[in-house]
């Protein structure tokens, strides 16, 4: 199938760590797995983990990634490596060597950030594919129970998909409820609210939903509780990793160009490995690409701070953070960035509003901004309980929600907590309600 | 240092996800289908055939923003040459949309394509259906004995004995009378022949294995005079596809004979058969009455299970219709069923028919009264569907 070995693959595989290490790299073990172009589809789908709980949206990824290989592809071709320790990292074996080696390197940079970013810290890399592979089988077992099957299962983990990532995002430290009575009571405002009992439950907004269903509802069965809790917990084991994209992109974008030209490969390997990554790290028009944006930072910080400075930012960034250091006017001077909309008129053209001279640039970073770190989720949180009435909110931030998407996701909700359900929300600048 | 693993296992990780997600696109992959399966070729693929039908995937619902026509977006360009006022992108009143590379989270317009294989397609379309009831009734009645050679006996007659074996036998004994006269040190006569005893003898037995007819032939038979248009021909060979894939699901064997008539009926191929388009007015009654032919000369009917399907615009010369009636009765008298479907789009019959004419042959098929003899109508494509699982008992 391809003209190398394994074992040639291993033995670039030391050079490349060994220049890595030298340029003080510090990451996971990774453990390569081969596999076929169809296997890596289907590792795609599951995220690149061994194992994972069933759903047919799995099943549909598959579908559109396959169609999507099949047409012209977005991004690093193939790379998948998943933040475990060890790093389980795929490599596909029609791939060609150069190709192989790139994502060897780009690799190790993903794996140094995930040991290293602090974003990542809770999510413990030990025992992940463990959890994962265990909440399969737990879930496996309600879609075999008969008491339960498949659509039951089906119905309640679509209902959670839709409120996935409204997770507590900010990381707040959690105030139990006795504390925040206590608060609530010290607080002389409050005291008109006592007398009347009028105590809103929960004393202070809650922004991960999944958690407050799960703590509050009163008629979940077991299985259902930890259907819950596994997807809860996935979300906040992935939710860094959509909150580091940029920066992770750029990271190991950054440190396999590093490591590439110092390897002193064969014009055979060189060339082609150059003609991908500048593929990889175009700029695309009318959206961000990671790579590309993520690389040029870390050159910039380099160029200008020195690459002290890059390390210690891949360990106390996240996007958002690194962009609202980092991205200044001469950079985004240099990226040609812009901003874009339908001039307020529905179903128009999207021309070009800013541009990133002395005027706009503020205006394009902000829509950056908005666009990353996962800023492109709608914030949604659990405002009060009246009566049996779950009443949520939207976090308005001047972005108003799909209504038919919402309409459908409230749905979902009244799926799991058996009773009226409410959103308040603003669209087109008034207060609305999704019911 | 890394640890390089080669992937072992042949399983599929995702094949159980994937039908499940296309059983409950289902109905989208239906409605796909009925697009794509006309440009099909319909023999001569096996099983893994793939189809790729394009569908519109169930949304999953998250919270999303919505269009928001004042709210910007950020872009990046290649060079400097850009300035205010610029289209990115075309709106959707020009029916176009972004070009290549979207971010992950357009929640766009989500068409992708399915892949399914022969075997998947019959799976979960026909798996509801049946072959109708008779089959089964025939299956039963449709045998014929077949002898098989099943080990040795040492009695037998004649006929059956295994020469061969009776050699080796033979061979055998004399190899043992050769080493036991070396063994007694006596002389070894040098013998021209060594005869057969009859303890050489061997025969063979045969088993009396009863054998079920898995075969079927499927007559497809259509009218490609000059009123049969293309998008009518469109219909029909949608409607011949899913006929094919559901009766090749079900038998082990399954050949196809194209006839197509004008007056005149003829044997063709698949190609022809489609494509092919004569001037002239239609008997419908040759098509049936060498279907008839070709089944005397080479599908007999105790070894053949025998489906016949005929599409016509309706359109047959009116003296030919008592015949047309009887040659299809007669058809369907010996197969398992035979049926006869009018293609007829809304709005594009010749006008010069009455309504009158237009159900004299249906009327006549009708009053026939055989258990074997459908009769369907056709409006459109979308209809193929319904029409094909009526016919072998799903709801529809």
């Amino acid at each position: 199938m391809s003209s190398y070995s394994l074992e040639e693959l291993e033995s670039w595989d030391v050079k490349i760590s060994e220049i890595a290490k030298n340029f003080g790299l510090d990451w996971y073990p990774i453990a390569y797995e081969t596999c076929d172009y169809f296997e890596m589809i289907g590792n795609m789908s599951y995220h690149g983990m061994p194992s994972f709980r069933p759903h047919w949206s799995f099943g549909k990824s598959f579908e559109r990634t396959h169609t999507m290989y099949n047409s012209g592809q977005e991004g690093l071709p193939y790379e998948l490596i998943i933040n475990s320790n060890p790093s389980i990292a795929y490599l596909m074996l029609e791939n060609s060597l150069y190709l192989q080696i790139l994502i060897m390197a780009h690799c190790i940079g993903h794996s140094d950030f995930f040991k290293n970013n602090r974003t990542f810290k809770d999510t413990d890399a030990e025992h992940v594919t463990l959890r994962f592979r265990s909440a399969r089988g737990r879930i496996q077992s309600y879609i075999e129970d008969p008491s339960i099957g498949i659509d039951k299962v089906e119905e309640l983990i679509d209902a959670c998909h839709s409120i996935q990532y409204q997770i507590d995002r900010r990381g707040r430290y959690r105030k139990t409820e006795d504390e925040l009575l206590a608060l609530f009571y010290e607080d002389e405002k409050n005291i008109e609210k006592i007398k009347n009992n009028k105590i809103k439950f929960p004393l202070e907004p809650e922004f991960d939903i999944l958690l407050f269903l799960l703590e509050n509802c009163k008629s979940l069965r077991d299985w259902e509780k930890d259907i819950i809790e596994i997807i809860r917990s996935e979300s906040y084991y992935f939710f860094p990793q959509i909150r580091t994209k940029v920066m992770n992109e750029g990271w190991a974008s950054f440190w396999h160009y590093r490591i590439l030209n110092n390897l002193d490969l064969a014009d055979e390997h060189h060339l082609p490995f150059l003609k991908t990554h500048n593929l990889v790290l175009r700029p695309w028009i009318g959206a961000l690409n990671p790579y590309h944006l993520g690389f040029e930072i870390f050159k910039k910080i380099e160029r200008e701070r020195g690459i002290e400075e890059c390390f210690l930012a891949r360990e106390i960034h996240n996007d958002e953070s690194f962009l609202m250091q980092y991205l200044d006017q001469e950079l985004a001077a240099e990226l040609n960035l812009f901003t874009y909309s339908m001039k307020g008129r529905k179903d128009a053209d999207w021309t070009i509003d800013d541009l990133s001279d002395e005027e706009g640039w503020q205006e394009c970073k902000s829509a950056v901004i908005n666009s990353v770190a996962g800023n492109s989720i709608p914030i949604i949180f659990v405002e009060e309980v009246v009566g049996n009435v779950l009443i949520l909110k939207h976090e308005h931030d001047g972005r108003d929600l799909d209504l038919n998407y919402a309409d459908n996701c409230v749905k979902n909700i009244k799926k799991i907590w058996k009773n009226p359900v409410k959103l308040f929300t603003i669209i087109e600048e008034e207060d609305f309600e999704v019911s | 240092m890394s640890i390089f693993r080669e992937h072992k296992t042949s399983a599929d990780r995702s094949a159980s996800d994937r039908a499940r997600h296309k059983k409950k696109i289902e109905k989208a992959i239906r409605e796909g289908i009925t697009d794509i399966i006309a440009e099909e070729s319909i023999i001569g693929h096996d099983g893994n055939k793939k189809i790729k039908i394009p569908v519109r995937g169930i949304k999953e619902w998250q919270f999303v923003y919505g269009d928001n026509e004042g709210q910007k977006k950020a872009g990046a360009a290649p060079g400097n040459d850009i300035s205010q006022g610029q289209v990115v992108r075309k709106g959707k009143q020009d029916q176009g949309s972004g070009s290549g590379n979207k971010p992950g989270n357009d929640k766009g317009e989500e068409v992708y394509e399915v892949e399914i294989s022969l075997e998947e397609l019959a799976e979960y379309l026909f798996d509801s259906l049946q072959l109708p009831d008779l089959e089964k009734k025939k299956l039963k009645t449709i045998l014929s004995d077949r002898t098989k050679k099943h080990g040795v006996k040492t009695k037998g007659i004649r006929p059956r004995l295994d020469k061969k074996r009776s050699a080796v036998e033979r061979i055998k004994r004399k190899a043992a009378v050769t080493r036991d006269a070396a063994d007694n040190n006596e002389e070894v006569e040098e013998e021209e022949a060594f005869p057969f005893h009859d303890n050489d003898l061997r025969y063979s037995n045969i088993k009396n294995k009863p054998k079920e007819a898995t075969n079927a032939v499927i007559f497809f038979m259509m009218d490609v005079s000059g009123s049969m248009t293309r998008d009518v021909k469109f219909i029909a060979r949608s409607f011949f596809f899913l006929l094919y894939q559901f009766i090749r699901y079900k038998y082990e064997k399954t050949e196809i004979v194209f006839i197509a008539h004008t007056t005149e009926a003829f044997e063709t191929d698949e190609g022809r058969f489609f494509s092919r388009s004569e001037s002239g007015g239609t008997y419908i009654s040759t098509a049936s009455k060498l279907a008839l032919e070709i089944i005397s000369k080479r599908y007999h009917q105790s070894a053949w299970n025998i489906y016949a399907f005929h599409c016509t615009d309706g359109d047959n010369w009116p003296e030919d219709n008592d015949k047309a009636a009887d040659t299809l009765f007669e058809l369907s008298e010996v197969s398992q069923m035979t049926s006869y479907t009018e293609i007829i789009i809304p709005g594009t019959s010749p006008a010069w028919q009455s309504d009158i004419e237009k159900n004299a042959l249906i009327s006549k098929i009708k009053s026939k009264n055989g258990e074997k003899l459908k009769i369907n109508r056709l409006t459109s494509a979308q209809d193929v569907w319904q029409v094909f699982r009526a016919l072998f008992g799903g709801e529809i």
